[in-house]
């Protein structure tokens, strides 16, 4: 029997060569209804956190930031704003589905001059070294395969100074805030899914996504592994979701 | 994350709001994208930041890395009277409120955003709490209405010290009786002057008649 590298999908185990096609799997069957998902889900509260997220990014007028895992283009519309017509916000998915719909909603607000559009894979970026003042990943490194390999991505692409932001569900800081999260993401969550979208499947896959997600001290670790210095974490709503930061100086 | 942050979240949707309502607004801001403005409350130490982004939606933030390209300065009350009407520029130039860095950025923003129909009073108290933001609002309109009232007075009493006391000046009536005559010199003066080239004309012969 061929010993295969293995990785986790939700709680289930499989070979690192299928997460990819399965979380492509989830993203397309969810992308037309992502946005709507996202305000129900979190109770609109997800606004906030992604607000707050790119604040802690402190960019500039005329910088350039790099948004992975875009999705339909949140953070990247408020980076948009914030780098002014000098400055530039690519913003990628590795999902067709996710980044035309990111695109096109960008797109229809007027936000056409200073973003650019590519679906690349996290964990390979093609761009040359030292290209980027920020790069961001909001609800996304969760997905990623080799979560490492997407840091030190994120790491090789930025200019000195530079700093990487990960916006993540992590771990609630308190035992009942946890048991209540529980009973809503395990019982309420999929259930929401079925209706909102007809897949069950797939918001089953969210919060189990969510539990094999390191916790908040763990990642800081692997942030730091990856190269960057003077990483923090802000823990946002008693820590459910988590801002990490670093730079590379 | 804080209370804090929701208050700036629900002032930059307040703000929105009213600007879905006003394109000429927007597109004047849309204009600005790319350039801040800092905003300080003196008095309630509150600092924000305010960035059009390029559809004309104003992002407010709560913390902004390097120096924004202007900042305005003063207590609520300055710069909720700064904000709209005539008067509004001249809060703005007394030095009430002060500009720093790109003046005239501070100007079109606040002329901008002075023109909006905000309740700032609500959304004063998301940061504030209530009470606070109401007295301000009592302040603030009190202040107004003193102001509006100070004003009238002053201006009746000095009209009256430098036409009847010193007068140096002279009331409506004189001034009106005075513009008549004027106006009855003028004519007097163009009606000669016809007669003139009309009598002129008639000895030399040569002359141009009317």
């Amino acid at each position: 029997m061929s010993e295969d590298k293995t990785t986790h999908f939700g709680y289930e185990t499989v070979p690192e060569a299928e997460k990819a096609e399965r979380v492509r799997g989830v993203f397309d069957s969810v992308a037309s209804r992502y946005d709507l998902m996202n305000d129900l889900m979190s109770f609109g509260v997800h606004r906030l956190w992604k607000r707050f997220a790119v604040e802690l990014a402190g960019v500039r007028a005329g910088q350039r930031v790099l948004d992975l895992a875009s999705g339909t283009g949140d953070l990247a519309a408020r980076f948009a704003g914030l780098v002014g017509p000098t400055g530039a916000v690519v913003m990628t998915d590795i999902n067709a589905a996710m980044l035309a719909r990111g695109r096109d909603r960008l797109l229809d607000e007027g936000r056409g001059g200073n973003v650019r559009y590519a679906q690349i894979d996290a964990e390979a970026l093609p761009f040359p070294d030292a290209t980027f003042d920020c790069a961001s990943i909001a609800f996304g490194l969760r997905n990623v395969t080799h979560k490492e390999r997407a840091l030190a991505e994120m790491h090789r692409v930025l200019r000195p100074g530079g700093r990487a932001l990960v916006l993540e569900f992590s771990h609630p800081t308190t035992r009942p805030l946890q048991a209540a999260y529980d009973l809503y993401s395990f019982q309420l969550l999929p259930r929401l899914g079925r209706w909102v979208t007809g897949d069950e499947a797939s918001y089953r896959y969210l919060a189990e996504s969510i539990r094999v997600h390191p916790d908040q001290e763990t990642l800081k670790g692997m942030i730091a592994a990856a190269g960057f210095d003077r990483c923090d974490v802000h823990n946002l709503t008693g820590g459910i979701v988590a801002v990490h930061r670093g730079f590379k100086l | 994350m804080s209370a804090r942050d929701l208050a700036l979240a629900s002032l930059e949707t307040a703000i929105d709001a009213v600007l879905r309502l006003d394109p000429a607004a927007q597109a004047a801001l849309a204009a600005l994208h790319g350039r801040v403005v800092g905003l300080e409350v003196q008095g309630l130490g509150l600092t924000l930041f305010l960035a059009p982004d390029a559809t004309g939606r104003l992002q407010v933030l709560g913390a902004h890395e390097g120096e924004p390209d202007c900042w305005l300065r003063g207590t609520p009350l300055d710069l909720a009277r700064a904000g709209g009407g005539p008067e509004g520029a001249g809060q703005l130039f007394s030095g009430r409120v002060r500009i720093e860095g790109d003046s005239a950025l501070a100007h079109r923003v606040g002329a901008i955003l002075g023109a909006l129909d905000i309740d700032w009073e609500e959304q004063l108290s998301r940061l504030t709490g209530d009470l606070i933001a109401h007295e301000v609002g009592n302040t603030a309109r009190a202040a107004a209405d003193l102001g509006r009232r100070t004003r009238r007075t002053v201006e009746l009493n000095l009209r009256e010290y430098l036409q009847e006391e010193a007068q140096l000046l002279p009331t409506r009536y004189e001034i009106d009786e005075f513009l008549a005559e004027v106006d009855m010199l003028r004519d007097d003066v163009e009606r000669l002057a016809a007669r003139i080239a009309r009598l002129t004309g008639r000895l030399g012969g040569t002359g141009e008649t009317r």
